[in-house]
Formats: structure tokens, sequence, C-alpha cells
């Protein structure tokens, strides 16, 4: 599962807040155009021309309008709130519960892998998740052990988005949607199969434990991204860019099934004409003093 | 995002490939580069603790600067914009670059956890570059594919790209690198890249 899979059906609670958020989002993106391109830093820009190409080549049209004030916005609400509660999860819990916890989540999300290996056409590794999500709800006793991976059935990580991209389906813009992080007009409807596949969204929402059960998925998800989270803060010169990048490679390896073309890792797409003609000797600066 | 973030890390890990200059032959194939450059990094990360991050720093340096083609891989991460530049700003890059992945590299192979690497299995690109495609093992059984893309240039083969589990770190930096530049300008990309070194020097040294 992909960080944004995983557990995401938990973040439910907030599902109704997202979509009202998105409906403003949308709004504000009219709007705030004008505002949007004041911001647009252009004294610095090599040239304007450049700027919109890198938009276009980016395919991150809603970038300056939504996305990045969205990207803020969850980075702020993350720092100020979720991050600080989830170090102290981490800090009072043992890492057994954890490694529990998370197992729980990601089984009763598997669902979604199972439904979409079906609708990919994949038989064999349908029969697999099948069988493992029958031994992590009995032998694993309701998914706290992953009894699957050690016998033999390994996770797999299916998507509604993955599965739309098999399907022929275009990448669409990126997105950043508030609360929720990372996604792309393609991954966005694998929310609705998320959720609806989840048998912790019926069992939760029967017994009124909602928010308690969203809460701990929420917190669960974000401090097993403790380590992740702070080594792109070491790396990232421009955090929004990096994500950005990062989700979409990531997301086109998983489409891929972790095997994309080796044609795919060249570099001509990177070269334009003077790049080849050129040939200037930096040896002064690569010699090994 | 926990697998975009392992997947970086190892990027970040695997950004170092390094060969010990003793064992370095002046020519060599791309999957012998590769090789060395893995058992050079087990090298490093096992004796991480005795070398210090100084160590890790000057131990480092000079096989990086042999084994990726850094001056390419400048014009590819500065996209359109390298032309933009002259020679000294060019160089001033190059330096700051060369310095920052070192760092990065010596911060972060602190230790060793047991990993092993598998071998690897070459495909020739139509470009005539090379794909060399190996394993990661870590000791719960995690695989991270780990790809490397090479280039032969006067004789000699040079890595250009690390790519761990489909992240390619040479289009994370360009993306990241260009769009730095579009919104704040080359200078702001240089003290950027700077701040970002002294940043591991500074957590390397805690």
């Amino acid at each position: 599962m992909n960080s944004q899979q995983g557990p995401r059906s938990v973040t439910i609670c907030l599902w109704l807040m997202i979509l009202l958020l998105l409906g403003s989002g949308a709004s504000a993106e009219s709007t705030g155009s004008e505002a949007a391109e004041a911001d647009m830093p252009k004294a610095a820009a090599m040239d304007v021309e450049a700027t919109e190409e890198d938009a276009a080549s980016s395919n991150d049209p809603l970038e300056y309008s939504f996305n990045r004030p969205s990207y803020n916005f969850n980075d702020a609400l993350d720092r100020a709130i979720l991050k600080p509660i989830a170090k102290g999860y981490v800090a009072i819990t043992p890492q057994l519960l954890r490694t529990g916890i998370t197992n729980v989540y990601e089984h009763f999300a598997y669902l979604n892998v199972i439904l979409n290996d079906i609708l990919q056409g994949k038989v064999d590794q349908t029969g697999s998740d099948v069988a493992r999500f029958i031994f992590n709800t009995t032998l694993g006793i309701g998914g706290i052990v992953d009894v699957g991976t050690a016998i033999g059935l390994p996770r797999h990580e299916e998507d509604f988005g993955q599965t739309l991209a098999k399907w022929g389906s275009g990448e669409g813009d990126y997105l950043v949607i508030p609360f929720l992080g990372p996604s792309t007009a393609r991954d966005v409807p694998d929310y609705g199969t998320s959720l609806l596949t989840n048998p912790l969204f019926y069992i939760s929402i029967a017994n009124a434990i909602l928010i308690p059960v969203a809460a701990v998925g929420i917190i669960n998800k974000r401090a097993n991204l403790l380590d992740a989270t702070r080594l792109r803060d070491e790396a990232a010169i421009d955090p929004y860019t990096f994500t950005r990048e990062a989700y979409r490679q990531r997301r086109t390896f998983l489409i891929y099934d972790g095997h994309p073309p080796a044609e795919d890792y060249d570099i001509e797409k990177f070269i334009d004409d003077e790049l080849e003609l050129e040939d200037e000797e930096f040896d002064d600066i690569l010699l090994i003093e | 995002m926990r697998h975009v973030f392992n997947a970086l890390l190892v990027v970040l890990l695997s950004m170092s490939l390094v060969s010990a200059p003793s064992k370095a032959a002046p020519e060599s194939g791309a999957s012998e580069l590769v090789d060395r450059v893995q058992s050079t990094l087990l090298d490093v990360m096992q004796n991480a603790d005795q070398l210090g991050y100084t160590g890790r720093y000057e131990q480092l340096k000079p096989v990086l600067i042999s084994s990726f083609d850094i001056p390419y891989i400048s014009r590819l991460v500065l996209g359109r914009y390298w032309k933009t530049l002259d020679h000294d700003q060019k160089t001033e890059f190059i330096k700051t670059f060369i310095d920052y992945g070192i760092a990065a590299t010596a911060s972060l192979f602190d230790g060793y956890n047991g990993e092993t690497f598998r071998p690897a299995n070459e495909e020739r690109l139509e470009s005539g570059r090379v794909v060399i495609r190996t394993e990661l093992v870590k000791t719960d059984g995690e695989i991270v594919h780990l790809d490397y893309l090479l280039h032969e240039k006067d004789g000699r083969w040079y890595i250009l790209n690390v790519i761990a589990n489909g992240v390619s770190d040479l289009s994370l930096k360009r993306a990241e690198y260009t769009a730095v530049i579009r919104d704040q300008g080359f200078d702001a990309l240089l003290a950027e890249i700077r701040e970002k070194t002294a940043e591991y020097k500074k957590i390397a040294a805690n």
C-alpha cells in the first residue's frame, strides 16, 4: 500500500470536512487566481516563458493556485499538532504494540487490494491475497499478527488509482488535498473504494467509535512516517516539489508492479540540443586534492 | 509516504556509491563499477563508527568524484537553466553540489544493519547507456530495488543516476533545483544547497 492508502479509511471522520474543504478550495481557486499570480515569484525567475513551460511540463497547473497553499496548510497542521502527538505516542507505546496496531489497520484496508487485484485481472495475486486475508483474520487474530507474510503470502500494493492506470487512464493533474496530502486526479477515486471496502468503517460507524478509531489510525500512521519525514526535511531543498516528484515516481513504480521498463530510466527526455553540443571542461575542480 | 521516503533514504544512501581507491581499476565495465561501488558501500557502512563523519567524508570524496559524472549530472539537474549560467557560476555550482553530495552521504552512511546486495543484471538501452538492476536485501527480508543508469565517456563508465524503488535521484533533484531557480533564482539555489550541506554536518556532529 502506498503512503496515501494504508489505513486510508481511518481518515474518514475527516471525509466530510475534506469534501467541504475541497469545495471551498475549488472556489478559492477561481477567485484566488489573481492573488496566486501575484504570489508567483517572478523577479528572480530567469524568464517568464520558462515559468509557464515548467508549469506545463510538471503537469501541475494547480501548483500556485491550490496545491502549494494546501501543502503549506498540511505542513503547518502537521508541525503544530500531528507530529508532536505522534512523537508522544511513539514515546509511550511499545514497538510491538505499534506493529500490531499498524497490522490491524492495514488488514482492514486490504479488501481494497483484493478488489483491485480482481479489477486488474491478476488471478494468481487475487488468490494469494484472499488466502492472506483469511489467514490474517483467523490465525492472525483479526489482523494483529501478519501471518500471511510469514507463510509466503506477501502484502501487495494495489489500489484503484493503479487500476485506472492499467485501464488506460492518464495521471491527470497533481493535487495536494487538505488533511490528506499528495494525490492526482487519477488517484482521488481510490479514497472512495478504500472507504467503502473497509470493514472498520462500517464497524466503527455502527458502534459510534468512528472518531477514536480514526484518531488512533491517523496518529499511528503518522508515527510510522516520523523517520521518513525527518529524512525529507534533511534532504529536500524544495519540499513541495520533492514530495510531488517522489509521489509520482512511486506511483509509476507501483503501476509497473516494481518492474518499470529499463528504457524509462534513460535521460533522453532531459537532454536538449545545447546540452549535447556543449563541451566545457571542469577538470580543474574535479582533481582530487 | 512511508514507502516514498524509504525509497528516498536508499537513494540518499546510495548517492555515495563509492569505490575504494585501492581497489579501483582505471578502466572498467559498467557492472564492475557498480559491483565495486556496492562492496565499498558496505565497507563504509560497516566501518562508519570508526571513521566518524570526517573520516567518512574524506574517504568518500575521491571515490564519489571518480564514480559519478558530476559535470554531466550538473547539467541535467539544472535543466534549461544550465546554459544561462556563465563558466564561473557553473564551476561554483559543481563545487557546491559535490560538497553537498559528499556531506549527505557521510551523514547518512552512519551504520550497518546487516544489509546485503544481490548480483546485478545489466541492460543496454537504445541510447547506448546502460541500466544495472540490483537488489538490496535487508535483514528482515525486505527488498529494495536499486537501479543505476550509467554512460561511457572516454572509455570509462560513470554513474549518472540511482533509482531506488522507482524513485530517481536525478529526477527529484532536477525538479527541485529548477523550481528553486524559477522561483528564487540561481544564487538562492546555491545558498539553499549550502545550507543543507551545513545541516548534514551539524546532524553528524550531534
